[in-house]
């Protein structure tokens, strides 16, 4: 799958290149307006991740053309504008989802996945990562056919350590997932060392071997192990 | 004391202390023209004594005139000077004692010495002076209060610009980007001042928006380093080879970059305030919102196992909804973050309202301070003692009061509207 990273910061583009190839991913770079549109005139990209603010032009522009040749890209706006209203017009010109810096390569990653499961599985969206099936409508995860009673952010955290896996997630950006605005406050992790507890102890209880993977002091690996 | 109110004052005390002595020194003179008057009179009426006495040789018949007197007593020898006194002498006329000028000088009249004494009534005189003293007075009395009355109208007219002036500047705040509404005087130390006012307020006005502007500039430039250093980070981490040591490093940078961005977050959303990019208010059901707020914070309560209460009435107010967001969330993480593990917060939502107290340190918060930007009660706190200035600012431009209280283990915010 094709991602397309319209970004004109060149180490960041390259950052988040090399997060996304390590997965299933081929990524190219489009430094500026032009050859974005170059770009998206020749290929069709699974996701494509878009700064709206370009050396060269108006990402928005870019979005207006894509949805001008009805291609099918999700789109993830990445941008440093922060502002609700910046928000809802990237959204309501046609993007996926919108995306502020500074933030997580796996939150980043989570989001691109989510944009191409919703693009390519229309309806039939089922997740899965060894025997765990997560069933994306219905939101409920099984394991070997066994339903797992998870609570809301237990079913969250999941779904972004899938949307990760054999990556080291670190606590801060576990916070800023599950959190998001709110986790400015949170300067312990104790929420998120009871959610990872339970829910090991829940798939565990299932029969499922322990995919977490703790990584010294900085965070937790989603493997098969 | 008003300005003109003491000017009132030293202007009534310096007129009457001139009115008074302008009155004596004119009673003075008046007296004084008046008794020369009568002296002159006198010596006229010696002149026609010794005239006749020269053409006659005989003293003439003393003939009683109104107010005045006239007698001649034989002395054996003349008197040296004439002189002028004043005296008490019985009036014919008028049947009664009066003040009498009288005048005395001697005549010879066939050899035989007289002492002519000639004395005219001062009555009259006294009359025209009390007269004169009486119109003086009243002019003065008048002149005073005309003077006062005058001053009260003209100068409240005056200095009218002044005040205007200054209501307008009291009205002035920096930053919003509203106009002075100065009206040009033609009073040249007001429009002096008018001027100097309005270049003070344009600079400092242009100042702060360069500062704000600076502000805002610097911290999304900022956002796009802590964009690459983050995910920097993020790649770096992935190497399976990193030993306990570097993971250690990783993990206080990813610290140090999380704080960063969090003041860097903070300080645009404070500019953003001032800048009034959140202008845009809405009917908000605020009972509603605060419910949403305690069902996202319930979880972190429950970890932290902090007791929460809450009376809420149906509220509405109007406001903007982001900024309505931000000041819930702020309220609850501040008294979540300054609470302690098993302690209370209570939220009370009344119909002018919000009050939320938490337990907390056993110390008050600095009032004068706590509101003020990189405020912190603890220097070494996680907090980057922006969130209460936020509050504050969300408050102003809601046109709300924060106000903070503490009793021993127990902090109150209340936002009233």
């Amino acid at each position: 799958m094709k991602v397309l990273i319209i970004e004109d910061e060149e180490e960041l583009a390259d950052s988040i290149c090399t997060y996304l190839a390590s997965e299933k991913f081929i990524c190219e770079k489009a430094p500026d307006y032009q050859t974005a549109m170059e770009k998206i005139a020749l290929n069709e990209y699974a996701c494509i991740l878009l700064d709206i603010t370009l050396p060269d032009g108006n990402g928005i522009d870019i979005l207006k053309e894509l949805k001008r040749q009805e291609k099918i890209d999700g789109v993830l706006i990445i941008s440093a504008k922060n502002s609700l209203d910046d928000k809802v017009y990237g959204l309501k010109s046609g993007a996926d989802d919108y995306l502020t810096k500074p933030f997580h390569l796996p939150e980043l990653g989570a989001r691109v996945d989510a944009i191409i499961r919703r693009k390519s599985f229309d309806g039939k969206n089922v997740l899965r990562f060894d025997e765990l099936v997560v069933d994306l409508n219905e939101k409920t995860v099984t394991f070997q056919m066994q339903l797992l009673d998870l609570t809301r952010k237990e079913y969250e955290l999941l779904l972004y350590f899938i949307g990760n896996k054999n990556k080291v997630i670190t606590k801060n950006a576990i916070l800023n997932h599950l959190w998001g605005d709110n986790m400015d406050m949170m300067y312990n992790y104790d929420a998120i060392y009871t959610h990872i507890k339970n829910l090991r102890k829940k798939m565990v209880q299932a029969g499922a071997p322990d995919y977490f993977k703790t990584v010294y002091g900085l965070g937790y690996k989603f493997i098969i192990p | 004391m008003k300005l003109f109110q003491r000017y009132n004052r030293v202007n009534l005390l310096i007129t009457i202390v001139i009115f008074l002595l302008a009155s004596f020194t004119f009673h003075y003179f008046i007296v004084h023209v008046l008794v020369k008057q009568i002296d002159d009179d006198l010596e006229i009426e010696q002149r026609e004594i010794q005239t006749y006495v020269k053409k006659y040789n005989r003293l003439p018949e003393p003939i009683p005139v109104r107010d005045q007197v006239i007698t001649h007593t034989p002395i054996p020898a003349p008197i040296k000077e004439q002189t002028f006194t004043s005296t008490t002498l019985f009036d014919s006329l008028s049947n009664g004692n009066g003040i009498f000028r009288q005048m005395v000088f001697s005549i010879n009249v066939n050899g035989q010495w007289y002492k002519i004494l000639v004395a005219k009534s001062e009555e009259d005189t006294d009359d025209l002076i009390e007269e004169i003293l009486l119109i003086v007075l009243t002019t003065v009395i008048f002149m005073l209060l005309a003077s006062f009355i005058i001053n009260r109208i003209v100068l409240k007219r005056l200095w009218n610009p002044f005040y205007n002036m200054l209501e307008s500047f009291n009205q002035f705040r920096l930053g919003k980007k509203q106009e002075l509404n100065f009206k040009p005087t033609d009073i040249d130390e007001f429009e002096l001042l008018r001027k100097t006012m309005q270049q003070t307020i344009n600079k400092a006005e242009s100042e702060y928006h360069i500062l704000k502007e600076f502000t805002e500039n610097a911290s999304h430039e900022m956002q796009t380093p802590l964009a690459i250093i983050r995910s920097k980070l993020d790649l770096l981490i992935q190497d399976e080879a990193l030993s306990e040591t570097q993971s250690k490093m990783v993990q206080s940078a990813y610290s140090a970059i999380e704080k960063l961005n969090r003041l860097n977050q903070s300080l645009l959303l404070l500019t953003k305030i001032e800048n009034s990019q959140f202008e845009k208010v809405s009917v908000i059901n605020l009972k509603q919102k605060v419910e949403e707020k305690l069902a996202e914070f319930l979880e972190l309560w429950d970890n932290q196992q902090v007791l929460v209460t809450a009376e809420l009435k149906e509220i509405t107010i109007l406001m903007n909804n982001e900024l309505a967001d931000v000041l819930l969330n702020n309220l609850l993480s501040n008294a979540t973050r300054h609470n302690y593990t098993g302690g209370r917060i209570a939220i009370f939502l009344d119909a002018d309202h919000l009050r939320i107290v938490n337990s907390g340190n056993r110390h008050s918060l600095d009032e004068e301070k706590i509101f003020q930007r990189f405020y912190k009660s603890v220097q070494s706190s996680e907090s980057n003692g922006l969130g209460l200035s936020i509050i504050k600012q969300i408050c102003d431009v809601s046109g709300f009061t924060a106000i903070y209280g503490y009793e021993p283990g127990i902090h109150t915010f209340i936002i009233r509207w």
